[in-house]
């Protein structure tokens, strides 16, 4: 088919940058293109990698996705929170749908219009730091292709007061995305985001390379939840990380029912005294899903506190891995570090790989991981049966209890409600 | 011979003032009673009398039988005679109660010379059966998962195995009930004579029913501003603490 | 430090008997071995090391095949410490020996070797409460004896040359078997030069009221030990093993890599315990797994205090039901030294069991590594694994890392791990210095205190050292 060779492999070729972008983002594009082709892939013995399903790293068939003209029907699907502040769709990473009631100084728009009116701010904030959990090819070759995503900057002392919504669509065989979200949470600044990533289709294997950097500044609240919902088919890494300054907190949270392989890297940095992070996972594979999620908990300045709870509920022949390290700075004192991962077994067949780690360079340091993996208890079952429940509505019940425990850490009402019921669209889809 | 301490000034790490020039002699001999509210500072007292490095002295002295201590480690202090018997005591995980007392007896032995044995553990079980403690107490981590009342206890077991010349008591009587209380104060009293000084910090007269003083002071503001004889403490247990306000604004 | 922790139980003769420190290893003799391979390894390295111990032709062709792999085989750095780099195989000597066979009487060891373990204090330990011992001087055991109403129920205690020679059958169906050469390339340096070890095996159904000892002793600068090590335990037999080292601290690095195999046939119990207490130069990289078959039981009782980078990963390999398998650890580092140290639980038939409990504390700027392993496959029902590690930080310059990988497939089974770091807290300080304990002792209480419940699944014996020991490390650890 012609339009096949008209598409070049996101490999193979130099992206080029649209001329309208500044020249400094033009530079990093071309910069990134260049570490991607000088960075070597994946191999076995990585232990960023290890247990990784590296087979799956396979992008050479793949084209950039194409825009897709008409959006209407995704923008009625777009359906979140009863009320948000702004809400925004992107399909194949073209901008389709802006809602927009935050106060005039708040800047929240497109990436792609961002860079044109708010170009030396976004260059300040851009890809601070690169990925150092496994991914920088990958995010190399998200900075080198991207050209959307979401520009959030809320100044100094705005208290947004809904959640900010934004919805990514994707379709197309063999087509990638790479949305790119940069949230910046000024002084004593407050907001929360939830981001939800879709497929159109039950039929597309696409590809997802998805950035998105939190920045909270001093006594900021910066609150970031992602759903990501893609059809069985399609892949996803997504690579996320927040900067928190003094006595600001930052809370980072990821619902995983979708994709058939999501690689999830996620690094917090606690930069002054009493920050807070609080990361957050729930996950709940079925069939041959694989999910495999890195944390990496950076303690830069004493008297920093973080907390991370991750739980997967592994159904049939699923696969998780849970790779999380504490590390704690010399000097880090005070350091008060919690990291917690839960593995609940639904299926004779699943399998739950952990890797709890420390690193602690600084004493008078409060920390503690922990590990689990087991089935629901006999007993379980029977107070349940005992009370009349069928034994498999029993289960689903304590699965679901089991994730709704990391979902109210959110301690948000209208975002929960939304996170679980793209939780129970999952388990509407499980027999146990 | 005694435990003098005058016009002693000290501040926390951050500077703010605590104590603001307490003077106060405890000669061998005579029971001394600090009450005072809560925040006044008599808690303060014995730690910084202690050696706790939280506190900064900025001010004053403290001499043991004329000899300046503020100028020795914690343990020093100890070893020179004065002992602290803690109102929260700190847990030890997986060191005995019998290992912790015998190590901190043998520290007071010349280099060389070892404790004997057989005749420290009749000692410790002696005293033990005084406070009516449990013999299984010898093998327990020094107060790891002991209730308020057993920690109380193993303080004034300590002290009893200790011998100090002065002891601090401080708030001994909080979380006890009565029967602990009285075994409590069967041990102080055993331990009373004409070579020791005791200096009980307390915010309730009950525990002078049991363990007599003979002077009471009261503490404010980081300072003693009232002092007196037993009946002071009688007095204060009648009309509160109220008084303080009108010497504040007086 | 004068604080004695000594239980009033145990008599002073043993007391003494017991009695080992680092300072009373750091002293050494002249060489005067008759059998030197020299410096560095090369094909004829092997060769001189098979010829000088009249080996059989498959112990030569087993030699040669490992020494390939151990030259393909990289470096482990991309998860291990790069420390490792500094390790120069072509400085090292891989054997050094007088040529004498072990004796069986301390009589008829040379003088200086004698002397050398008198120091040590090993003959009497054996008098004490040992069942047999081995006592290797460099490459070689210079003593090997068990007490003669063992070798009468059929239990062989000899030195790995002469297992592989005189029970060939018993020796050469498990050799390398529990681990194969190429595991990692530690274990395929061992096997192309090992020398020394025990080979023990304890007949169906008796079990050992006493332990065995084995004692390692380097003498020699620049040297490599390479024991071997393999104990079978036959079906419902019991036996607990020791080991203890010690080197003089020379100026140079000195390697110790040894490969330990244990066989725990039906109903059968290992126990093995570790007191490593290298000087501070030595590198020591060893590889020890156990097999377990059915109801069978392996534990490993380890504890580090000495060498400048330990690498040890204690593993059982649960192969038959109702298996179980156990590493508990003991990990001390001072400044200059990293104990990279864990344990590794294999799960291979049902209902198997395995217990880590790990304890490190870092000293100065002293570095401690916990790397753990646990794998459950599928197929598998009624698996369990329990882990805890827990690090104590005694400095604002020391460190901890925790590393476990645990694999769970199916839904049958239960693992779980916990770990922790903490230090000493100032509170706690404070209160036991205000009994008078100086700060010293108040910190070596304290840390005495963290280990308590893992010293006391250390023998008696070892355990009183284990205890004077880390006294001495934390001696002057504050201040």
């Amino acid at each position: 088919m012609p339009t096949a060779i008209s598409q070049p492999s996101i490999l193979t070729e130099a992206p080029r940058t649209s001329a309208v972008f500044p020249a400094w983002f033009a530079r990093t594009q071309e910069a990134a293109w260049t570490s991607f082709q000088q960075t070597a892939a994946p191999k076995r013995g990585d232990e960023p990698w290890r247990f990784s399903s590296l087979k799956e790293l396979d992008f050479s068939a793949t084209t950039r996705a194409e825009f897709l003209g008409e959006a209407s029907e995704l923008i009625q699907r777009s359906k979140g929170l009863e009320q948000f502040s702004a809400k925004f769709v992107f399909v194949n990473d073209g901008f389709a749908l802006a809602i927009n009631h935050l106060p005039k100084s708040v800047i929240c728009m497109p990436l792609a219009e961002a860079l044109l009116s708010h170009s030396e701010l976004v260059e300040q904030y851009f890809m601070r730091h690169p990925a150092t959990l496994g991914s920088k090819k990958f995010t190399d070759l998200h900075t080198a292709h991207l050209s959307n995503g979401m520009f959030i900057h809320v100044p100094a002392g705005v208290v947004v007061e809904h959640p900010i919504e934004i919805f990514h669509w994707v379709q197309g065989q063999h087509q990638a995305t790479f949305p790119h979200t940069l949230i910046v949470a000024g002084e004593k600044a407050q907001v929360r985001v939830i981001e939800t990533f879709q497929s159109i289709n039950e039929r597309d294997a696409t590809w997802t390379i998805a950035v998105n950097d939190l920045i909270a500044e001093k006594a900021a609240n910066l609150q970031y939840s992602v759903v990501q919902a893609l059809n069985t088919e399609s892949k996803i890494i997504s690579v996320n990380a927040s900067e928190i300054s003094a006595s600001a907190v930052a809370t980072s949270f990821q619902l995983h029912t979708g994709a058939a392989w999501a690689r999830s890297e996620s690094i917090c940095r606690l930069l002054g005294e009493e920050s807070r992070s609080y990361m957050f996972a729930v996950s709940v594979p079925s069939h041959d899903q694989e999910y495999d999620l890195r944390t990496f908990q950076h303690h830069v300045s004493p008297g920093a506190y973080s907390d991370l709870l991750y739980k997967n509920s592994l159904y049939d022949e699923s696969r998780t891995i849970f790779s999380g390290l504490i590390f704690v700075d010399e000097g880090a004192h005070r350091t008060d570090a919690y990291q917690t991962c839960r593995n609940l077994l639904m299926s004779n067949a699943c399998e739950a790989n952990s890797m709890p780690g420390l690193e602690i360079n600084a004493d008078d340091v409060k920390c503690s991981h922990g590990s689990t993996s087991s089935q629901i208890s006999e007993e379980e079952i029977f107070y349940l049966r005992a009370r009349g429940i069928h034994s498999d509505t029993a289960r689903q019940l304590i699965a679901r209890g089991f994730s709704i425990e990391v979902i109210s850490r959110l301690a948000h009402e209208a975002s929960e409600t939304y996170i679980l019921r793209m939780l129970d669209e999952k388990f509407a889809t499980l027999k146990s | 011979m005694s435990l003098l301490i005058e016009n002693l000034h000290a501040t926390l790490e951050d500077g703010t003032p605590i104590l603001n020039g307490v003077n106060l002699e405890i000669p061998t001999g005579e029971v001394h009673a600090i009450m005072g509210p809560n925040g006044s500072g008599k808690s303060t007292l014995s730690k910084v009398i202690s050696g706790h490095e939280s506190y900064i002295v900025t001010g004053g002295s403290v001499t043991l039988d004329g000899v300046d201590i503020l100028e020795m480690d914690i343990d020093q202090r100890s070893r020179a005679g004065v002992f602290l018997a803690f109102q929260y005591p700190a847990e030890v995980p997986g060191v005995s109660n019998a290992n912790f007392i015998r190590a901190a007896l043998q520290a007071r032995l010349p280099k060389g010379q070892d404790i004997d044995a057989v005749a420290y553990y009749k000692n410790l079980y002696a005293k033990m059966d005084l406070l009516e403690m449990d013999r299984k107490f010898t093998a327990r981590s020094v107060n790891e998962g002991f209730s308020g009342g057993e920690k109380k206890r193993n303080e004034i077991l300590q002290l009893m195995m200790l011998e100090p010349k002065y002891s601090i008591l401080d708030e001994t009587d909080s979380g006890l009930d009565i029967d602990a209380l009285k075994i409590v104060a069967k041990g102080v009293n055993a331990m009373r004579s004409a070579d020791r000084g005791f200096l009980l910090i307390t915010h309730y007269q009950r525990l002078l029913d049991y363990i007599a003083p003979d002077y009471v002071h009261v503490m404010s503001a980081g300072q003693i501003v009232r002092s007196g004889g037993p009946e002071l403490a009688l007095e204060l247990e009648e009309t509160g603490y109220d008084f303080l306000k009108e010497l504040a604004t007086a | 430090m004068s604080l004695d922790y000594i239980p009033e139980t145990l008599d002073s003769e043993t007391a003494e008997a017991v009695n080992i420190d680092r300072t009373i290893g750091d002293f050494t003799f002249p060489e005067r071995n008759k059998f030197d391979a020299g410096r560095g390894l090369t094909e004829k390295t092997v060769d001189y090391i098979c010829d000088v111990k009249n080996d059989p032709q498959w112990v030569r062709e087993f030699r040669h095949r490992a020494l390939k792999v151990f030259r393909d085989k990289p470096m482990p750095t991309n998860w291990a410490t790069e420390d490792l780099n500094n390790i120069d195989f072509d400085q090292i000597r891989y054997y050094l020996s007088d040529g004498e066979k072990p004796k069986r009487s301390w009589d008829d060891v040379p003088a200086d070797v004698l002397e050398t373990f008198e120091r040590l204090g090993i003959p009497q330990q054996e008098r004490a409460f040992l069942a047999g011992v081995e006592a290797q001087f460099d490459s070689e055991a210079a003593y090997s004896n068990v007490k003669e109403e063992l070798t009468k129920q059929g239990v062989i205690f000899v030195n790995s040359t002469e297992g592989l020679k005189e029970h060939e059958e018993i020796f050469r169906p498990w050799f390398g078997k529990v681990i194969p050469t190429g595991d990692n390339k530690f274990s395929a340096l061992n096997s192309a030069v090992f020398s020394g070890g025990s080979f023990i095996y304890i007949p169906k159904g008796v079990k050992l009221k006493q332990p065995l000892q084995a004692y390692f002793r380097i003498n020699s600068e620049s040297f490599g030990q390479f024991e071997r090590t393999l104990i079978i335990a036959d079906e419902g037999a019991e036996v607990m093993y020791m080991e203890g080292c010690t080197a003089p601290k020379f100026e140079t690095a000195t390697l110790h890599s040894a490969v330990v195999e244990l066989v725990a046939l039906k109903g059968a119990k290992i126990q093995y315990v570790t007191v490593q207490n290298w000087s501070s130069n030595v590198f020591n990289l060893v590889t020890k797994r156990g097999l377990a078959m059915e109801d069978a039981e392996v534990r490993w009782i380890d504890c580090n205090i000495g060498s400048r980078l330990t690498m040890k990963y204690p593993g059982v390999v649960m192969k038959g039901r109702r298996a179980r398998g156990e590493v508990i650890s003991i990990a001390l580092a001072n400044t200059g030294q990293h104990q990279d140290t864990g344990a590794k639980m294999i799960h291979a038939a049902d209902e198997t069991t395995s217990n880590v409990v790990s304890k490190s504390i870092s000293v100065g700027t002293g570095r401690s590594t916990y790397r753990g392993q646990v794998h459950i496959p599928k197929h598998l029902k009624g698996c369990k694994n329990n882990t805890e590690c827990d690090a104590l930080l005694i400095n604002s310059k020391s460190r901890t890392d925790t590393y476990p990988a645990i694999t769970v497939k199916g839904n049958q089974h239960a693992t779980q791990h916990e770990a922790s770091v903490s230090q000493v807290s100032q509170e706690m300080l404070f209160y036991m210095m205000q009994r008078g304990i100086s700060e010293g002792a108040a910190m070596s209480l304290a840390v005495n205190g963290f280990i308590n419940d893992l010293v006391r699944e250390f023998p008696m014996e070892y355990s009183v050292e284990l205890k004077r020991l880390i006294d001495l490390e934390m001696e002057g650890s504050v201040g």
